[in-house]
């Protein structure tokens, strides 16, 4: 089944410069219709009130890290089936294997490019 | 050692005083005092001496540590130094900020242009114009870099200083990371040399996941090529692969 271009997708980051890069990617790869949010609590509460095709979101946020979003998320029955791929500076072993039990769909590692995004977003959504 | 010559010394004339028949005259309980009293100033000497010279090393490492201290000029680095150190930082992160900023509406002002409007090369020029005066904050940042760089080495010359002074009173053991849970994986960005890359991410994440074999990563933003050994299996992008990205 191919992906819905137009599905409402959520980056989380607490800068707003990567959030406006992410954005301008997604844009490029065909994805319009995309919403922000800085930190997991604010992402937690867009993701209560709307459903979302994928969640983009970095780790290191206050109040909420990303990591505890993914843990709120999973372990919220509406929301656990929700593709989560997580973009961070955060590169240790430990991360990644703490994200993966956590069970995030994918983990990207800052910085990165678009090719790598598209490769990962393919891997979660299925071919677009 | 001197104490038990004293103690000896002392047994030995009170033995000498009691093998004695009769009274012991004047003059006889006279040069005992005297031996008893010569006895006494040579261990009161001796005890003097070491007690002085062991206050005096103290005295004087006490000295050395306090000049060792005042050249720090802790007053002068809280007062001035650290704080200045910070607010170089703050406009760092504002500087880089602003820049990128500056040239992400150029670029976006590009991609949203049409190509096909007569003043869209008049545009791409001016928008290029603007992204390279932005690209001016790196010689301001550099500037600034240096000050606090400054800082750090003028800190760090004090302080091996004052741990020299110190010598092995200074226990040299790592510092101890109390972080514990969720807080202990806030590690921010790593080091070259530090953290995994991301074809190690791929291989972590890749016995659970559909993960579609990388293209070589862009020399600009992507992270220094890994060995091949350390790729997943299967992770390595054949020339295939790579070929079909380009389609």
């Amino acid at each position: 089944m191919a992906v819905d271009l137009q599905m409402p997708i959520l980056i989380v980051d607490d800068y707003k410069t990567m959030l406006r890069i992410i954005r301008n990617l997604l844009k490029q790869l065909g994805f319009d219709n995309v919403d922000e949010a800085t930190d997991g609590q604010a992402a937690l509460a867009r993701l209560k009130a709307k459903p979302y095709g994928l969640v983009i979101s970095d780790w290191n946020m206050e109040p909420m890290t990303g990591y505890e979003l993914l843990k709120q998320v999973r372990a919220d029955e509406a929301l656990k089936k929700t593709p989560f791929i997580m973009i961070t500076a955060e590169s240790k072993t430990e991360n990644v294997i703490a994200a993966k039990q956590a069970g995030v769909n994918n983990y990207i590692v800052k910085p990165f490019n678009a090719e790598t995004l598209k490769t990962k977003m393919r891997a979660v959504l299925g071919d677009f | 050692m001197l104490g038990e010559n004293l103690s000896a010394q002392i047994g030995s004339l009170v033995d000498h005083l009691r093998k004695r028949d009769g009274s012991p005259s004047l003059v006889e309980v006279a040069s005992v005092t005297e031996v008893l009293i010569a006895t006494m100033q040579a261990y009161f000497r001796s005890l003097d001496t070491s007690i002085y010279r062991e206050f005096r090393e103290l005295s004087d490492y006490i000295a050395k540590a306090k000049g060792e201290i005042a050249s720090l000029r802790p007053g002068d680095l809280q007062r001035d130094r650290l704080p200045r150190a910070g607010r170089e930082l703050e406009a760092i992160v504002r500087s880089t900020e602003e820049a990128t900023n500056k040239i992400m509406a150029a670029a976006e002002a590009i991609m949203a242009a049409d190509a096909t409007a007569g003043d869209f090369s008049a545009l791409v020029s001016d928008r290029c114009m603007e992204i390279f005066e932005a690209c001016s904050f790196q010689d301001i940042t550099g500037q600034r870099i240096s000050k606090v760089v400054e800082t750090l080495t003028y800190i760090e010359e004090r302080v091996g200083r004052l741990k020299d002074a110190l010598g092995a009173e200074l226990a040299d053991t790592p510092a101890e990371d109390r972080r514990t849970g969720d807080a202990a994986l806030l590690n921010g960005p790593a080091l070259e040399g530090e953290g995994i890359a991301q074809d190690e991410v791929d291989k972590l994440l890749g016995d659970t996941m559909p993960q579609k074999p990388e293209p070589a990563p862009a020399p600009a933003l992507a992270p220094p090529p890994t060995p091949a050994a350390a790729l997943a299996p299967g992770g390595k992008a054949s020339q295939a692969d790579i070929d079909a990205l380009f389609d």
